[in-house]
This record gives C-alpha cells, structure tokens and sequence, in this order.
C-alpha cells in the first residue's frame, strides 16, 4: 500500500454561508502517513477533516478516498472529535464502549461472537485498557477517555484515523504515550490525519503535515512543510502583533 | 397476612381495578424504556413540555371526533408534531433560545387545551382528563395501551444497538455511516402513542410520571444500561400497583396516586443510592472534612 495516495483532493471549496473555511485545497494523503494538519485558529482544520469524512458539501471541489467517495467506506474511517460530546455520567463501562467499535460492521442484529469479543478483548489490550474495563467511564482521567475512543476505533477495524486536536488537554505523559500509540500505527502503516497546535511536536514527530491558512500554504514531508519560511507565511497575520515566533 | 391482602390484592379482585392494572404495567413497561431515553437525554423537562401541548389537539378531536381512542390519537400526534416543529422553528429563526421557545408555545397550547376542554362542558370531567379516571378504562383503551407497548417494546428489541449510540454518541454513529435520521421522529411518535394510551389510567398531565420517575430512579441505581431499562420497568410496575390499590382504598385519582407511589420509589433512591445518592454523597462530604481538619491539626 505505501506509496499510494489514501485521500487526495481537488480544488477542496468549502463555505460556511459568507465565510470561505477551505479555500481551493489541492493535495494529496499518502496511505500510511502520520500526517499534522497545521494552521492558525479559523484555518479550517477542522473543517478540512470533517470534509474528509464527507459530511459537508463542497462548494467546488472533490475529495477521493482511495478511488471512491468517503461515504462509501465508514467502517474504514474513525473520527474522534476534539471533545467527544457524551454524557460521562452514561450507565455504561469502558468495555461497552469499545464493542461498539464492532456494531457498524454488524449492523441492528449480527451476532455478537466470541470473535468478537476477542477483537474487543485486543483492542482494550492495545490501549492498556484491559485493567479499566469494567469501570463505568466517568471514573477514567482525560488521557485515559481518548484511549478509550482510539481503542473503540481500533475495534471498528479502522485503517484511517482521522483526530481533532488529540493533544489537546493532555498532560506531558499523556502526550507522549499517544505520540508512542501513533508511531506504532504509522509502523503498522495506518493513516493517521491529526489536526496539532504544538509545531515542535509536529516537526519532530509526524511524518507529513499539510499547513493551512485557508487556503493550503504548504504541504509535505514534516520538516520541510513546517519550515519557519511557511510557518511565518500561514502565521503572519497573527505572528507580529504577539511578538513571538511559534 | 389478611391485612396485606387486604390492602394490596383485595383491590384487583374488581374487573375496572384489573383493567387499569393491565393498563398500568403495559405502559410501565414502554414508560421504562423511553423514559430512560429521555432522562439520559435530559429530555425530561421537553418531555413534560410536550404532554402540556397535547392537550388542545385531544379536546379538539374529541369535539370534532368523538372519544374513539383513534381519533384522540390523531388529535395528540397532530397536535405533538405542530407544537414541536413551531417551537423549533421559533427557536431557530429567532433570537429565542430552546428552553424559552418551547416553553412559552407549550403553555399557550396548554391554556387553548384547557379553554377547550372545558367547553366540552358535561360530557367530560376536566378533572378526569387531566389526571385519569380508572373506571374509564374500556376494552378499546387497553387495546391501544398493549399496542402502545408492544411496539415500544418491540422497536427497542429491535433498533438497541442504535439507540444507545444515537443516546451516547450520535457523532460516532454518524462517523462510522449507522444513519440516525429516524430516531427523533420514531422517539416522538412512540411517546405521542405511550402517552394518549396512558390518558384513562394516568391523564395527560401526569402520565409522563410513568416515563421519568422510574427511569430517573433507576439511573441512580444502574451503571449499565441495559440494566436501567429493565430496572425502569420494575419500578414502574411496583409504583403503579401500590399506587392503584391506594387509590382504590382512598378514593384519590388513579394518575396522582401512582405517580405519588412512584415518588417514593423516587425518593428513595436519590437518598438511599450506594453510589450516588445523597446519603453516600453527605458521608464523603464529611469524610473529606474531617481529612482537611487533620491536616491543618
């Protein structure tokens, strides 16, 4: 799979009534990369990865997932919005949760075999869960929360996360045991798109990013699309008024 | 032993007391199971809302229709529809927000229901309309109520998976392509239904107990929720049979008396709960004190 392009998008257009959120976004997501969606506040990340998932018309434009549209191949897209809106006070455990993983592809009425359980069973293993299963979902930290959803879409049997701002709100060990999760993903050659605030941590540990204002400003391998040329250029409204470089 | 047989079955030896009995548990049953929804949801007080505007559009089919449970039907699930849609509309086209939006159209509705109602003059008691009237329970209304319920019963068996994901995480749903369209308008249709079948044993304004008090209780008891539905519907049958039968020894409408029977279920539970009740929740209070009085000793 390495080598071929898992979304690619053309002339990507999108506008919330006046306001234009994507302004003509040409670029294409190798499959197997972790990919840094980076950008001053108001650049369209978001917006860039809720279009990924074919939620919202495109004002002109197309987006491909492999060679068909995203709507096509859910069970294969995993999402996790930047705070997942639900109810921690909800009557269920960490390990209900993470079986839902298993219900897109079984549908209102697929049995729920001991295969099943067993994806489950190695999806809370791979996130280090297994202890928590039990736990009803209000007892787990922060960083214990999003493991539970990554842990839910590994169940689900997705290839392709896509993840709103993931570091947000995670404490220093938090953070670098998710950085560790993502590059095991990558090493497993799964398609990691992550919108991220942190540059340095983008720099050092994604190994694509696509830099937005907007419009697309640059895009590529890490390094070199996050070189402090471009990131003035997507920052450079912003940057002289605070007095700092990012 | 006499005495509780006395108290608690001597009642249901009556065929009225078994029919509203019947009636009672049927719609605990589908009370249970929505009602858990709508607590979760925080739906609770939209719920209540929405029986007020109920009103207007069963004494208006009344009036044209006739009693028929069909046509009370047709009246509730018309007036139902218009009243959630016109605040919908209100609060999304305006500045209003929800909470005002619903809350000012339901009351209007209320008011017309009850101006309504009591032009209906002699041939109905207001009294029995609003808060129920068990020896009024016929054979068509049990109909409706076992219709009523079974289908919930059945669209519950049926659709679980769904709706504990549109309940939980609609957003996870809808990311990995399980379509909730239907969920809202099937929720309001069921309870439109549950509701107008509950109007004899409970009435309109008080048969929404038999949704919430059980569910509410039931979320103070239960950590998973598969559990909370079945829990839901045992405390909604107890609640309605203890509620029955003292109705039957007092005399009290049948709704206000299951619903006062199913506060003390209530009740219960919020002080009683091991986990989150309020008495567990006073003994950590004084416990974290008593830890803070340490430290500063």
């Amino acid at each position: 799979m390495a080598g071929h392009d898992i979304f690619r998008l053309q002339d990507v257009t999108v506008h919330y009534g006046q306001r234009t959120a994507l302004d003509g976004i040409t670029a294409h997501i190798p499959c197997g990369a972790l990919v840094a969606l980076v950008g001053p506040n108001g650049a369209g990340k978001s917006t860039l990865l809720r279009a990924l998932l074919g939620w919202l018309p495109l004002t002109r434009g197309e987006i491909r997932l492999g060679d068909k549209h995203p709507r096509h191949l859910h069970p294969r897209l995993a999402y996790l919005p930047q705070r997942p809106e639900v109810d921690w006070d909800f009557p269920i455990s960490v390990r209900e949760v993470v079986a839902q993983g298993r219900w897109p592809s079984l549908g209102l009425f697929g049995r729920f075999t001991a295969a099943e359980r067993e994806r489950v069973d190695r999806a809370l293993e791979e996130l280090d869960l297994t202890a928590l299963a039990g736990e009803q979902i209000r007892r787990l930290s922060g960083g214990q929360q999003q493991r539970m959803f990554l842990a839910r879409a590994v169940a689900q049997g997705a290839d392709i996360f896509l993840l709103d701002e993931p570091f947000a709100g995670l404490d220093l060990a938090a953070s670098a045991e998710l950085i560790h999760l993502l590059q095991r993903w990558l090493a497993q050659g799964r398609t990691v798109v992550a919108a991220v605030h942190d540059l340095a941590l983008a720099r050092a540990h994604f190994s694509h990013a696509l830099l937005l204002d907007t419009r697309l400003v640059a895009a590529g391998p890490a390094a070199e699309t996050l070189s402090d040329a471009n990131i003035d250029l997507a920052y450079h409204r912003r940057m002289p008024v605070l007095g700092v470089r990012p | 032993m006499n005495a509780l047989y006395d108290l608690l079955l001597a009642p249901f030896a009556y065929d009225f007391m078994q029919r509203g009995l019947l009636s009672a548990v049927l719609l605990s049953i589908s009370g249970g199971l929505l009602g858990s929804v709508l607590v979760l949801r925080r739906l609770a007080l939209m719920g209540d809302a929405l029986t007020h505007s109920l009103l207007p559009g069963l004494a208006l089919s009344w009036l044209l229709l006739g009693r028929g449970p069909l046509a009370l039907l047709t009246g509730a699930l018309v007036a139902g529809l218009l009243s959630v849609m016109a605040s919908a509309l209100l609060s999304r086209l305006t500045r209003l927000k929800e909470d005002a939006a619903f809350g000012a159209f339901f009351l209007v509705a209320y008011a017309a229901g009850i101006a309504l109602v009591s032009q209906l003059g002699t041939r109905v008691d207001l009294l029995h309309f609003l808060f129920g009237h068990i020896l009024g329970v016929g054979p068509s209304d049990l109909m409706l109520t076992a219709a009523a319920s079974g289908l919930t019963l059945a669209a519950f068996v049926v659709a679980y998976r769904g709706i504990v994901l549109e309940v939980f995480d609609p957003i996870f749903a809808r990311a990995a392509g399980m379509r909730g369209g239907w969920f809202y308008a099937g929720f309001l249709a069921l309870a439109v239904l549950n509701l107008v079948a509950g109007l004899q044993t409970m009435g309109v304004v008080l048969a929404l107990g038999l949704f919430v008090l059980p569910a509410a209780s039931a979320y103070l008891w239960c950590d998973r929720f598969a559990w909370m539905l079945v829990v839901s519907v045992v405390f909604g049958t107890l609640g309605s049979t203890a509620g029955l039968a003292v109705s039957f020894h007092t005399g009290l409408s049948s709704g206000p008396a299951i619903v006062l029977a199913l506060g003390v279920i209530f009740l219960a539970s919020a002080v009683l709960s091991p986990r989150y009740g309020l008495l567990h929740a006073l003994a950590l209070a004084r416990r974290e004190r008593r830890t803070v009085r340490h430290t500063v000793d």
